[in-house]
């Protein structure tokens, strides 16, 4: 009985695949608009065996590694420095939120003016991307931290480094790190929509050439990968933030 | 078809409780909750129950008013089974569960709205019933600018406004302080010296009891059952200092914690 | 006059920022094609507000994420509701809606453009999917959490499933309805900038841009961007206010 409850939860992805296989089959839609399952599959393996997919992921994972290394940790210490210094705040604050409410998106072509289209321009968009939401996250964790551990930390005549290690981090981290998740995430997206645009390698320049070829069934793997990468660095994030706030009364 | 027509008096319901069971089914075992259980209460009557928590005296006012369906026994409103929630049996609980998002007026209105009645005289019941609660002024105020005493009268009104057979009582003024509480059990008192239905209310407070009540139930716990029952013949409005009254209170602490 | 000054204290950095602008623009040719001088921008803007190409572009932008906005609202609360208060739907489409919101939206555009075309059409369609999700998602939430005491009020009362609906889980659901509407016009408006970045044809702001960045024209860049942010920023302080309003029921300290 458990098992088919387990089950159930299968019945609509399965019949969309179901359905698609045998749309595919009858071929009502003309090759180039709709391919069979299977042959994405193929298609899949394909890519896969003959490197070029991991190539492409390769160049995308990179970009987004360095663009996100360099925004978060800009972020971060920026996001601690607005919180603790009341001028930082009063002098950076408005600008900050101003430029935040400007979506990465819309600020492509500006930096394919500025930056031309190699990889500082996608570097620097990662990195802006990856930038606010973690500065606010740090912001927000730093304000969070009680006053009350602060003057337990007094009382027990606690020195900074200590302090800072054993109390205001673990009690700052949670929301830091879920700044960190949605930052990583929304940085994945942002890139493969700039790599779209404007670029010559990468998961989204492959899902681009394959449109304008017509080739649909490596923008469906392409499309796919995506969103896989993109769940998997959201999941290891979340296996993450439940693994180190263990100790967090939810 | 849910409307019902608005009775044009206070009919007063007879209820019969016999052999009353209730148990629910947690992880595969019965957990009993009421065990024969048998109350008669003539109309007109106002009975208060008293006891331990975990005594199921919140249970049974569910399962009079018809929130829970099963039971083994018997419960008769006037004869008839009782199976479900109805216009003739309201509650008013601890929390006032006021809907938020409407007025005093609205809440109490929205009682009204499956009766068949003409518009202009709707109105008229919800100004009168505001008014009989105190609270006239405070038509247009959403429950979170109420305090809680004001916001349990919203919800006493909103109760009665249905002329109901039985009006239950679930720890109506637990969660109020006790200025507020002795405030409102004389508003009570004076209310229902007005409308006499029948009345049936859960409470903590033996004080409380004895002041509204014409009989008072005391109720063991671990399953619910009747111990014992004490009538108290005082007419009605009652004075809190009266001798009578606290020799019945001595009564009933005897009862309720030597064992 | 002491607390003016104060509060311009936040104004100090951009301006700097701006003069860094101008200065960078008068270095070289490179600089003034790079970073163009202020005097252009303000040229560029008078000139754009004269002949109506900014309201044009900024209205069709706008057009698209309204119809977008409210077609995903539609179908988003209906699917919500749906799986709400129906466990069967939920079982039968939840697994499918989550396994395919992992999708980002953005990827979706260039299956939706080889499908549908380049024109209106796959626009609106990627904008309104942009919000059909924060809006199945916050309706779910909403009607799935209304609490039980207020139900069995409902049920005291006996109100009948649409009075029941209507009356009790609709406002009560409102709050977390009105949160995602918040989310959908964000994504609306990023998702149709997006899209008209990527199909180039038509109007929109997203249009104006890539074209001024294929005449190197940086002065509209600049002006289009200020635009999105600024409209951003002005429909979400909009609907700000008017959920605070539709909402003052509530017990908010």
């Amino acid at each position: 009985m458990r098992l088919l409850r387990l089950l159930s939860w299968l019945i609509s992805p399965l019949a969309l695949l179901a359905t698609w296989a045998l749309v595919a089959h009858l071929g009502i839609f003309p090759r180039n608009l709709l391919v069979p399952p299977a042959q994405v599959l193929q298609t899949f393996e394909e890519l896969l065996a003959s490197g070029e997919l991991l190539d492409h992921l390769g160049n995308s994972l990179s970009r987004l590694g360095l663009g996100f290394g360099i925004g978060s940790l800009c972020g971060l210490a920026f996001g601690v420095l607005m919180a603790t210094s009341k001028s930082v705040e009063v002098y950076c604050g408005p600008l900050f939120h101003t430029l935040r409410q400007i979506p990465s998106i819309a600020l492509i072509p500006m930096f394919v003016l500025l930056f031309g289209i190699d990889e500082t321009f996608k570097i620097i968009i990662v990195a802006k991307t990856a930038f606010f939401p973690v500065a606010l996250a740090a912001g927000e964790g730093v304000r969070g931290i009680p006053r009350s551990y602060f003057e337990v930390a007094d009382v027990y005549r606690l020195r900074w480094p200590a302090f800072v290690r054993l109390v205001a981090l673990p009690a700052a981290a949670p929301p830091i790190i879920t700044g960190f998740r949605i930052s990583l995430t929304r940085a994945w997206v942002v890139l493969v929509a700039t790599e779209l645009l404007a670029a010559d390698s990468g998961l989204g320049q492959m899902i681009e050439m394959a449109r304008q070829m017509l080739r649909i069934d490596v923008v469906m793997v392409g499309v796919v990968v995506t969103g896989v990468i993109g769940f998997a660095l959201d999941y290891g994030f979340r296996r993450l933030e439940q693994h180190l706030f263990r100790w967090q009364t939810r | 078809m849910n409307a019902i027509a608005y009775p044009t008096h206070v009919h007063t319901g007879a209820l019969q409780i016999g052999g009353l069971n209730k148990a629910y089914r947690i992880e595969g075992r019965d957990l009993p909750v009421l065990q024969n259980i048998h109350l008669d209460v003539r109309p007109g009557e106002f009975v208060s129950i008293v006891g331990a928590s975990g005594c199921g005296k919140s249970t049974l006012l569910r399962l009079i008013v018809g929130l829970e369906a099963e039971y083994e026994g018997d419960i008769l409103l006037d004869g008839k089974r009782i199976a479900a929630t109805s216009l003739e049996r309201g509650i008013v609980f601890q929390d006032h569960r006021l809907f938020p998002w409407m007025t005093v007026s609205q809440n109490i209105a929205l009682a009204l709205k499956n009766h068949t009645l003409p518009q202009a005289e709707k109105d008229r019941q919800v100004v009168e019933h505001i008014a009989l609660v105190n609270l006239s002024g405070f038509e247009h105020a959403y429950p979170h600018q109420l305090s809680g005493g004001m916001a349990q009268r919203a919800a006493i009104a909103r109760a009665l406004i249905n002329k109901p057979k039985v009006l239950l009582l679930d720890e109506p003024l637990g969660a109020l302080d006790a200025l507020t509480r002795v405030h409102l059990q004389r508003e009570l008192q004076r209310i229902w010296v007005q409308q006499r239905c029948t009345v049936i209310m859960v409470t903590h407070d033996i004080e409380e009891a004895l002041y509204l009540g014409d009989r008072v139930i005391v109720m063991d716990a671990h399953p619910g059952r009747i111990k014992h029952e004490i009538r108290v013949d005082l007419p009605h409005p009652r004075d809190r200092a009266s001798p009578v009254l606290q020799g019945y209170k001595e009564q009933l602490l005897e009862e309720l914690v030597g064992h | 006059m002491l607390s003016l000054l104060k509060n311009a204290r936040g104004l100090l950095l951009p301006l700097l920022l701006v003069l860094a602008w101008e200065y960078a623009s008068r270095q070289d040719a490179a600089g003034a094609y790079a970073f163009v001088p202020l005097s252009a921008i303000g040229t560029a803007l008078l000139e754009m507000l004269g002949n109506g190409e900014l309201l044009v572009n900024l209205l069709a932008s706008l057009a698209r994420t309204s119809s977008g906005l409210v077609l995903g609202i539609l179908f988003g609360v209906t699917l919500g509701v749906l799986m709400a208060l129906s466990s069967v739907a939920n079982r039968l489409i939840g697994p499918l809606f989550h396994s395919i919101r992992q999708v980002p939206m953005l990827g979706w555009i260039p299956l939706i453009a080889m499908w549908f075309g380049n024109g209106e059409f796959s626009k609106v369609l990627i904008v309104t999917l942009a919000a059909f999700y924060p809006m199945v998602l916050n309706t779910y939430q909403g009607f799935s959490h209304v609490e039980r005491r207020y139900r069995e009020v409902g049920q005291v009362l006996a109100l009948t499933p649409l009075q029941q609906f209507t009356q009790v889980l609709l406002p009560a659901a409102l709050p977390s309805i009105a949160t995602g509407v918040l989310h959908a016009l964000a994504f609306a408006w990023v998702t149709a900038i997006g899209s008209e970045l990527f199909l180039s044809s038509g109007a929109g702001l997203g249009n104006l841009m890539m074209n001024a960045e294929a005449g190197s024209r940086m002065e509209v860049i600049v002006l289009s961007v200020l635009c999105i942010g600024l409209l951003g920023y002005l429909m979400t302080l909009l609907f700000t206010r008017l959920s605070r309003h539709l909402l003052r029921w509530r017990n908010l300290r």
